[in-house]
This record gives structure tokens, C-alpha cells and sequence, in this order.
């Protein structure tokens, strides 16, 4: 069942060099106790397209719709939109030290969250609620813990405590921007296997902003590939994985240490993205594409359904059967394309 | 290719940072940043030194540079005993061990051209090579693979992949035998990464270079390094051949970090056996007694609260011995999520607690 219905979203900032595209025309849903993976790299567009949706992207030009329970996000009123953030839709980020403020006690944090949005609960009880979320995060001790300050949590801990805060009224959708960036490894698997739990305990929905593919294929149902503003490809994760359709998606993958032998060079995407203030005329993937021909330079591709599967789009003009374009591929590492 | 002849040694290194204020009793706090670590860099080889932040990668690399001074130990480069040899006495060796570092946006100073960022080295260590210090700089320039045109350019005209070759370019102005990459492409989008590490990988072939690579992206060690070293809390906990210590680690944390390891992969992710550790990294102001890891190793007997392992000699001899510092290391076939400790639970609930809320310096 579909939670968040984006469509048509579109939204750019006015700077001193000219307009920033930083999201053109994209649409997705997310559907309840699902987790939706975007992947892309810097200035993909990826946390923009998101922000916009919690109303974090002032000053920018927003059109297009995104119907959630009822609500529209875009057009929503900011009073509208925020008896809905918070309380229905949690946020967390990338770091939780500039996220949490570092003069308030968490448990005070926590307990604000709560009764911003009812009144009616008394200080005692959230407070109860907040030792209760400490300790469902995993953090030791929660009923001495939650009169700490920020400063006396580890990096990891002060992640579990944003999700603390963000599961505070039992949203249906959470969305979580690069949430294990700033972790060490092993604290990144306590994270992830911590939005796991959430998860699978509360049925919550899950936008996973991500540069790291290694994370998509560890927690996502379905991935969103971005590039320059633009979906450009859209799957289950394993067709993402397993067969790729978009030569960028494609680059990703074939970019990671671990897809060839030791000793071997790694097969990097040439070149580097385009500016989003000057974009090439055609596909905006074009210049650094191994597959281009002439037509990409003079049309933009629109996502279309590829492989005979209604859930895999992408947009590119390769051909749409799955041997044909796997036999493209082939040529392409026989003439050393793709070492 | 590595040969056997060592370029760098570290023996006993130790390094402590005096921290806070002062305590009751009028004493400062030390931080035990690189505990009795010993190593050895080969001529030719990429060393990868793995561990999570705060572990003392960085603190190691500096001390093996000697940009700090050791508080212990001895530290040799390509036969000379350089552990107390003074700024002067340094400076000449300085042009043959460089450093690229992380941040291709905090290293380099955005008020100077590119030309001059290069071409500094040169004009302090006096040029060495062909033609004019700026046919030099541009010959460089291109090695990296930017357009000598853009010497006149500043820092900020340039993207990160692109700074992060500026860093190199000026890393390899000197010619140096070893250079100590610094996580070198963490700041860098996955594509760009990839660039950057081959043309580090063709340059160590091209200029016969040695590299210690430090990183806390497993996947890059693995690919970029003949040998790691795994550091935990100060120490080197297991080191040997990148492919034996991948596949056939030893001591309990290494398998737990290359368990947590997230890999491209989703079939391969939902085969693995996870092993995630409890609690955070403790605080290197005060320890855990015995070995550094046993509140969190699920492996830990009786014995590891109180006695101090020392790294020795696991499997295989000479310089490519996989060395462990474990008193229980793990057999190749054994799992470690198979494991429970069998200490006391209160010490490991009690260590958790006091970690869990300390802040851990880098």
C-alpha cells in the first residue's frame, strides 16, 4: 500500500551563478513498513529531494506533488505540515551531534518532541516514554542516561538516540539521511540492524538516503538511482543489483573495490558530474557514458519500464530486452570500454 | 612488486597525549594514543592500517613520520635510526616520506595557486630535477592527470577527485621513497574513488613508491594492500598478508570488523554471519586491564581481564607471518558468533556503562 505518493517534483534555488536544478521532475512512492533506498552521489539530489518534502528547503522553488496521508507536502501550510512532521513522519541525519542541541539534556529533547505535538501528556509521562525509547534504542542505563547532555554520548549512541526521538510518537514514515555516514563500521551494523527492529516491531516506512551501495543492499526493498536531479533508474534491489539497466547504475556498481581481482584496476566512471546550472542539452549522463550514441545528446530520456518489469525503469535509450542489452554490455568489455 | 628489504621499522612505538584539566589529586589525564606497536613498511609494498576512528591510526602514522616525537620505542627508515633526531636533522629525510591526507578541501590553502601549492616542496627542498620549477610542476600536473594549463588556478576551481590529485601531485614533487596516504579517498564519491585509487596504484608502480595506507574503508584496503595491520584502541591487534588475514583472520575484533564489512552484494550480505559487537569503542584515557578487548570480545576468558597479550607469530614465518595479539585466537574453521564469554557478566555490563558515555579523541 502506498504511504508517500511523489510526483512531478521539482525544485531549484536561485544563486549568484545562475539557477541550481537541484531535483527536475522526479516521482516515486513508498510503500507501509517498507524501505526505500535513494542512492547517488554528491549533488545527485538526493537529500533535497527529501528535505523539500519536510519543508527544510527554504528559499527554494518547489513545484509538484507529494500526497501523503491525505496531505499534500508541497502545498501544505507550515502549521499543516507540522502537525504531520514530527509526529507522522520522523527525521534523522547524517550527524547527530549538529542534529541534537548541545545545551539541552536528550531526555529533555526527547520529552519537548512529544508534547509539542499533545499537550495533553503530562511532563511525568514523557518522560517515562523517553526512558522507555532510550532503552528500546539500545542505550545502556536509560533511566540515568536520558539526564546526560549530547557531549556524553559516543557518535553511534547519539545516532540511536535520534532515532530515539524520531520514533517518539510512532510515525509511519521515517526518513533517514545518510544515518550511518559519520560511523565506524561496526557501529553502522548496531544502526542498521537498530532500523531493522524498528521496523519489522513497528511497521515503519523507511526513506534511506545513501552514497553507499553496500548499505542499500543490506537494508532497502526498492532503490531509487539518482543522478544530476533525476531518477534515473528505479527497481527492486536486486534487479538493481543483479541487472542493471542504466549505464550509471551500472558505473556505480562497477566502481566498488571487491567487483574485480586484487591487483586488477578498478573500472571507474569517467569524468565527474555535470553542473547543475549548465546542463547538457540531452541525457545528463551522456558525457561520461561508455554506451553514448547521437541521440543522447540531443534528447533527454524519460524513465520508461525495461526488462518486461512493471517495477524496473529506466531512463536511457538502450534497448529495453534484457539480452539485447546484456549483449551490449558484452561487446563493450570485449573492446576494453570496461576493463 | 614488494621486496624484502624494509624501508620503514617501528619497535616498541608508544605515544601518550597529556589531556584535561588537571584531576584531585594535581595529576593531568594521559591518553595512550599508540601503545608498543612494532611494524615493518616493505620497499615497494602498500601496508593498509585499518581500525575505527580514535583507534591511533593517524597518531601512528605521525609518530612513524616523525611529526610527533615517541614517547618509547625506536623508529627506523631505509636503515637509520630516526627516533631522536632533530627538526634540522630531519628536514633532508622529509622529502622522502610524504603524506596525502583526507580532506582534499582542508589541505591545501585556498589563497595560493596550484602551481605554487605543487611547487612549494620544490623551492623549499631545492628542485632536483629538469627544466624550471614550473615545466617541473606541470610535468607533475599531468602525471596526476590534470591539465597543465590550469596552473594558475586556485583550489577552489577544482572539484574534490581533481584536489585530491593536486595533494599527490605535491606528495610526489620530492620523489619520495614512502608515502603515508591518510585516508585519501574517504571524501570522495564512489566513482571518483575508484579514479583516484588506480592512479595511485599506477603511480606506486610507475615511481616504485611505498605506500602505508590507512583507511577505515575495508573494501579499499582490501584491494589497494599487500599486507594490513589491524589497530584497536591503540595497538596493533593482527597483521599479516592481505588475502590470509581477509579469510582467515585470527583475533576476535578483526573478524567482528570484517563481518560488519557492508558489502555491494545483497545475496552475498544475507549469507554472512554477522557478528556485531556490543558497546562503543572505551576511552584510551583508561584502558580496559589484560587485553584492550576483552569487554567487548566474545571470545573473552578469565585470562584476557588480566594479562596483556603481545602480538606474535599465528601462522606462516619470515616477513609475511600473520602475527596476532590474542591469548585465544580463532582457528580459520571456527565461528566466532559460536562463542560466549566466559567472564563475569558484571565486569562486561560495568564496562559498557563506563565507555559507553566517554567521548573517544582521535
Amino acid at each position: 500500500m502506498v504511504l508517500l505518493h511523489v510526483t512531478d517534483l521539482n525544485v531549484s534555488f536561485d544563486t549568484d551563478d545562475g539557477v541550481v536544478r537541484a531535483v527536475r521532475g522526479i516521482s516515486f512512492d513508498v510503500d507501509r513498513g517498507k524501505t526505500l533506498g535513494i542512492v547517488g552521489e554528491s549533488g545527485s539530489g538526493k537529500s533535497v529531494s527529501t528535505q523539500t518534502l519536510a519543508g527544510l528547503t527554504r528559499g527554494a522553488r518547489v513545484s509538484g506533488s507529494a500526497q501523503f496521508d491525505g496531505l499534500d507536502l508541497i502545498k501544505a501550510s507550515p502549521s499543516q505540515r507540522r502537525s504531520v512532521l514530527g509526529r507522522k513522519i520522523g527525521m534523522i541525519f547524517q550527524d547527530p551531534l549538529t542534529s541534537l542541541h548541545p545545551a539541552y539534556r536528550v531526555g529533555a529533547q526527547i520529552i519537548e518532541t512529544i508534547r509539542a505535538h499533545d499537550r495533553s501528556i503530562s511532563k511525568s509521562k514523557a518522560r517515562e516514554r523517553a526512558i522507555e525509547l532510550l532503552g528500546m534504542v539500545g542505550i545502556p542505563f536509560p533511566s540515568e542516561r536520558v539526564d546526560e547532555f549530547p557531549h556524553q554520548f559516543s557518535g553511534g549512541m547519539r545516532q540511536r538516540v535520534m532515532i530515539a526521538m524520531a520514533m517518539a510518537l510512532d510515525p509511519t514514515l521515517l526518513i533517514a539521511d545518510e544515518p550511518t555516514t559519520a560511523l565506524d563500521v561496526t557501529v553502522q551494523a548496531q544502526v542498521l540492524e537498530l532500523m531493522r527492529k524498528v521496523q519489522a516491531e513497528f511497521g515503519t516506512a523507511i526513506i534511506l538516503i545513501t552514497h553507499d551501495l553496500g548499505v542499500i543492499a543490506d537494508v532497502a526493498d526498492d532503490v531509487a538511482v539518482m543522478y544530476a536531479g533525476t531518477i534515473v533508474e528505479r527497481a527492486p534491489r536486486d534487479e538493481i543489483f543483479y541487472q542493471p539497466h542504466h549505464p550509471y547504475t551500472e558505473g556505480l556498481l562497477d566502481s566498488m573495490p571487491g567487483r574485480v581481482e586484487r591487483g586488477q584496476p578498478l573500472r571507474p566512471v569517467k569524468g565527474a558530474p555535470p553542473s547543475l546550472i549548465d546542463l547538457p542539452p540531452g541525457c545528463p549522463f551522456a558525457p561520461r557514458c561508455p554506451y553514448r550514441f547521437d541521440r543522447c545528446d540531443q534528447e533527454v530520456p524519460a524513465l520508461q519500464t525495461v526488462f518486461g518489469d512493471e517495477q524496473h525503469q529506466s531512463a536511457c535509450f538502450l534497448p529495453t530486452d534484457i539480452e539485447e542489452r546484456k549483449a551490449l554490455r558484452e561487446q563493450l568489455v570485449e573492446k576494453g570500454g570496461i576493463r | 612488486m614488494s621486496s624484502d628489504e624494509v624501508l620503514l621499522s617501528a619497535s616498541g612505538v608508544s605515544k601518550r597525549f597529556t589531556v584535561g584539566s588537571r584531576g584531585l589529586l594535581g595529576g593531568r589525564l594521559q591518553l595512550s594514543a599508540v601503545d608498543n606497536v612494532s611494524l615493518e613498511i616493505k620497499k615497494g609494498e602498500t601496508l593498509g592500517l585499518v581500525g575505527e576512528s580514535g583507534c591511533g591510526k593517524s597518531s601512528l602514522a605521525r609518530c612513524l613520520t616523525r611529526l610527533y616525537d615517541v614517547d618509547e620505542g625506536t623508529i627506523t627508515f631505509d636503515g637509520r635510526d630516526i627516533t631522536n633526531l632533530g627538526r634540522r636533522q630531519m628536514q633532508p629525510l622529509r622529502s622522502e616520506m610524504q603524506m596525502i591526507f583526507q580532506d582534499p578541501y582542508g589541505s591545501l590553502n585556498p589563497r595560493r595557486r596550484v602551481g605554487s601549492i605543487i611547487g612549494d616542496a620544490l623551492a623549499i627542498h631545492g628542485s632536483r630535477g629538469k627544466g624550471t620549477r614550473r615545466q617541473q610542476v606541470q610535468e607533475l600536473m599531468e602525471i596526476v592527470g590534470l591539465n597543465p594549463e590550469h596552473y594558475n588556478r586556485y583550489p577552489a576551481d577544482f572539484s574534490g577527485g581533481q584536489r585530491q590529485r593536486i595533494g599527490i601531485a605535491r606528495a610526489l614533487a620530492l620523489k619520495p621513497k614512502l608515502i603515508v596516504c591518510d585516508e585519501p579517498v574517504s571524501a570522495l564519491d564512489v566513482s571518483i574513488q575508484a579514479q583516484v585509487i588506480n592512479l595511485l596504484q599506477e603511480l606506486q608502480r610507475e615511481f616504485d613508491l611505498t605506500y602505508l595506507f590507512i583507511s577505515h574503508d575495508l573494501s579499499v584496503v582490501q584491494h589497494i594492500s599487500d599486507r594490513i595491520a589491524v589497530m584497536y584502541l591503540g595497538r596493533i591487534v593482527e597483521s599479516g598478508p592481505v588475502d590470509e588475514v581477509f579469510t582467515a583472520s585470527s583475533h576476535p575484533y578483526t573478524r567482528a570488523l570484517l563481518s560488519a564489512k557492508p558489502i555491494a552484494d545483497p545475496r552475498a550480505a544475507e549469507q554472512r554471519d554477522r557478528i556485531v559487537l556490543a558497546g562503543d569503542l572505551p576511552s584510551p584515557i583508561s584502558p580496559p586491564s589484560g587485553c584492550r578487548f576483552h569487554p567487548r570480545c566474545p571470545k573473552a576468558e578469565q585470562d584476557c581481564v588480566t594479562v596483556v597479550p603481545t602480538l606474535e607469530v599465528f601462522r606462516g614465518g619470515g616477513p609475511d607471518a600473520q602475527k596476532v595479539e590474542c591469548l585465544h585466537p580463532l582457528e580459520a574453521d571456527q565461528d566466532l558468533s559460536s562463542f560466549t564469554p566466559s567472564i563475569a557478566d558484571t565486569i562486561i555490563g560495568a564496562d559498557a556503562a563506563a565507555t559507553g558515555s566517554r567521548e573517544v579523541a582521535s
